[in-house]
């Protein structure tokens, strides 16, 4: 079965470690992930800026693991992204930022990203809230 | 068409009743997070979960029921993340309630 | 054919971006040509009263996005009337044509749609 995977909440939440633990199981079960999506405060998954203290788990390290180990198609919604600070090289040039916080496997694409990737797919999980 | 709700905040945060009004008889309800303490017997959102029909099924993630020393109520079934992944298989769609 | 999508959003105009982002997926949705209703309810519900000025707090219309739904295609609006009510909003003017809905017709309602997603 093919599943459409959509994360909210950030890091930090609760939520962030069960979706991802979700989408491992999704994948050791035998089923596929035609895609990753994040949106809303879900983009700072894909953030690189953040520093996790030493003895707890670091939810965005593990999501751009397990996104390069199984070369997920992964897109990060850029509205919301931009909205955050969450920018890669290229729209970090575009406005003139300094800073450049995501960058691979991390893709930052449209809405229309989403709604395909529902289209697609067997099952939409959203994973939001706590 | 069939769907399994996600829950995953405080009853007392995110009230079930809004979710009840959306649940149809053959839906399922999938607790995680603190939706779980729900499940403390004796609350008014356990009280409450006791009024659905027999036709709901009630699910509870494993982790969340062992991390706040829970035990498995009646009529809930505890899974685990294969088994999660095989509930929204199982159902024709999924809701993840915020 | 395309499946069908119920968005249900659940957030206050006036709680950060959250109803706006909601919005934002109805109208990307609505540009492909999707079949998307919407459905308002719990504090979704004060997104709909009209009079109301995001200028004061130096904010966006959200107004404009609503009204710019049927635009998109999406015209399939719904209000869960027991959040009106709990709100005291039974008899306010609402700024889009939304059927109101009780009871068994909400579970009725997502029982129609191939996909659902609440925010």
């Amino acid at each position: 079965m093919k599943f459409a995977i959509a994360l909210f909440s950030p890091p930090h939440a609760p939520a962030s470690r069960r979706a991802l633990r979700f989408a491992e199981a999704v994948l050791a079960s035998g089923h596929e992930i035609v895609r990753l999506f994040f949106y809303r405060d879900g983009v700072y998954n894909a953030s690189c800026a953040m520093v996790a203290p030493q003895d707890e788990l670091d939810m965005a390290a593990q999501w751009r693991a397990f996104v390069a180990e199984h070369r997920l198609d992964s897109v990060v919604c850029i509205a919301a992204a931009l909205r955050r600070g969450v920018l890669n090289a290229e729209e970090a040039r575009r406005y003139e930022r300094e800073a450049i916080s995501t960058g691979a496997p991390w893709e930052l694409s449209g809405l229309g990203q989403l709604h395909e990737a529902a289209q697609l797919a067997d099952r939409l999980v959203c994973f939001g809230g706590d | 068409m069939t769907t399994l709700h996600l829950l995953s905040q405080s009853p007392w945060r995110q009230p079930l009743d809004s979710v009840l009004r959306l649940l149809g008889a053959d839906d399922a309800l999938l607790l995680c997070g603190d939706a779980c303490q729900a499940l403390h017997t004796g609350s008014e959102a356990w009280s409450l979960l006791q009024t659905l029909p027999a036709t709901v099924r009630l699910y509870a993630l494993q982790e969340d029921l062992q991390a706040r020393n829970l035990g498995a109520a009646e009529r809930v079934t505890p899974v685990d993340y294969p088994a999660f992944v095989e509930l929204c298989a199982q159902y024709d769609k999924v809701n993840g309630w915020l | 054919m395309a499946k069908s999508l119920l968005l249900i959003c659940r957030q206050s105009p006036w709680a950060g971006t959250a109803a706006r982002e909601a919005l934002d997926i109805a109208l990307a949705g609505g540009a492909f040509e999707l079949p998307i209703a919407l459905l308002f309810m719990d504090d979704g519900v004060f997104q709909l009263p009209v009079g109301q000025q995001a200028t004061a707090l130096e904010q966006k219309d959200l107004s404009a996005n609503l009204q710019a739904l049927p635009l998109f295609g999406v015209d399939d609006l719904y209000v869960c009337q027991a959040s009106l009510a709990r709100r005291g909003l039974t008899d306010a003017t609402l700024s889009l044509p939304v059927t109101p809905l009780h009871g068994a017709e909400l579970p009725a309602l997502l029982a129609r749609f191939d996909l659902v997603m609440t925010l």
